[in-house]
């Protein structure tokens, strides 16, 4: 199963948003983000799986969670930035 | 004994709280910095009060800033919005942690409104002073030494005709009264925690409509590379390890409220403090009373006020004697050289309290006067 990683700035809008995807029966959880992926230093991601991701994005933005940018994990390990 | 000073800080906790705050200690770590379970279980601790609190008081988690008591969310809205020699009016029941910052800052005040329970008078005054023109205005919701609740409905909405920014000090009426930031528009309303809240002491909370300026600067487990405060929120204001144990008991105080409403809370003391006010009344004691009154009742006894507090104390009884930090609202209301006592009810309000409580006064003043 692939899955995806939504970064946040920080703790507290990626549980914002975890509560949120929660709220609509999306599976997820808060995580750091890598450091390679947060160019300010620190920061949370929410791991959701792949097909969930356009409908969390829309509930996010409806919301009105910030969240940076949304990476792609694919089976064999390697991981891209997805264009949101 | 019996504790009237719920004005001062909540003292007879619900149970849940003083668990919460064991149970943070035993297992949260720090918030927002790591990812093992310990630190996330602190994070989540943190998130379950803001988000219990933005529901409570009409806002985004976001939007919730923990502060360590009322006064520290006050300072950081005066020292965002005040600047030296701005004009800013302020009610004439205002606190110390109002008016202390304004002086520093170096504002010039207006005090407008200094007839107590008189909505007439506090609404005319303030008009007079935005239609002249200030910088910003601040009052509180209801004040501390006589209970007397402003019209904040309508004093907001004078600020937004006027184009005013505002601050709403809620130290006396979050969690007794609805305090709602979206429909109130203020820009900040800053509370503390263990007070009407329930929650421990070193807990406050400030809400913020506008962008603050921070007043404590220092990691935040966020935008770290760089040098400045990260421009959003919570983080501008919420530099250094928060006070997760006290987070953890303010949230038991908030689900508490939310459990048993509000409404109900705030008419169980009011009833105990009016009916306190008309046994004083009876024994020919001068009480301030009126009709926008809260759970908080002032009184001059017949000899100094702390004396008489003195005397209650002796008697098991709780209360708070002087000037409450309030200089401002005794000149309002011509006790600034007697002083008063003041009582206050608490969640756990009951008629035995009261009646104790008469019962004391009553023996005092026939021991000592008659």
């Amino acid at each position: 199963m692939r899955f995806c990683l939504i970064t946040f700035r920080s703790v507290t809008p990626a549980q914002r948003g975890e509560s949120v995807l929660h709220r609509a029966g999306i599976e997820c959880n808060v995580q750091r983000t890598p450091r390679w992926m947060e160019e300010q230093g620190c920061g949370y991601s929410l791991w959701v799986r792949h097909a969930d991701v356009p409908f969390s994005m829309e509930l996010l933005r409806e919301k009105e969670v910030p969240f940076r940018k949304v990476y792609l994990r694919r089976e064999n390990g390697n991981v891209e930035e997805l264009t949101v | 004994m019996i504790y009237l000073d719920n004005g001062a800080t909540s003292f007879y906790k619900p149970v849940g709280v003083s668990d919460a705050v064991r149970r943070a200690m035993f297992t949260c770590a720090n918030p927002g910095r790591g990812g093992y379970p310990e630190a996330m279980a602190a994070a989540n601790t943190v998130f379950r009060c803001r988000q219990r609190a933005s529901e409570m008081f009409d806002c985004q988690p976001e939007q919730v800033i923990f502060t360590a008591n009322c006064t520290h969310g006050l300072n950081i809205a005066i020292n965002t919005l005040v600047k030296p020699g701005n004009k800013v009016v302020i009610s004439g029941f205002e606190h110390n942690a109002v008016t202390r910052p304004l002086h520093f800052f170096g504002a010039s005040v207006i005090v407008a409104g200094r007839k107590l329970f008189d909505w007439d008078n506090t609404l005319g005054e303030f008009e007079k002073a935005l239609k002249s023109g200030v910088s910003a205005a601040i009052f509180t919701h209801c004040s501390n030494v006589f209970g007397y609740i402003l019209p904040i409905e309508e004093l907001a909405a004078l600020c937004r005709q006027y184009e005013v920014p505002f601050i709403i000090d809620a130290a006396q009426s979050a969690g007794v009264l609805p305090v709602k930031l979206k429909s109130l528009g203020a820009d900040f309303i800053a509370m503390p925690g263990h007070k009407g809240l329930l929650g421990p002491q070193g807990t406050g909370l400030l809400l913020c409509e506008k962008l603050p300026k921070p007043l404590l600067f220092g990691g935040t487990g966020s935008n770290s590379v760089s040098q400045e405060m990260p421009d959003f929120l919570p983080d501008r204001l919420e530099a250094g390890t928060l006070n997760v144990p006290g987070i953890a008991g303010l949230e038991a105080g908030l689900s508490y409220i939310a459990g048993r409403g509000i409404e109900r809370i705030s008419s169980a003391e009011h009833k105990q403090a009016m009916y306190c006010a008309a046994g004083l009344e009876k024994m020919g004691i001068r009480v301030f009373k009126g009709e926008h009154q809260s759970a908080t009742v002032s009184f001059v006894p017949q000899t100094d006020c702390e004396e008489f507090a003195e005397l209650l104390s002796q008697k098991g009884i709780a209360v708070r004697a002087g000037l409450h930090c309030a200089p401002l609202a005794h000149e309002s209301a011509g006790t600034l050289q007697s002083g008063t006592v003041r009582l206050s009810f608490g969640h756990d309000a009951a008629i035995w309290q009261s009646e104790r409580f008469l019962a004391a006064i009553s023996s005092i003043i026939h021991k000592k006067f008659l």
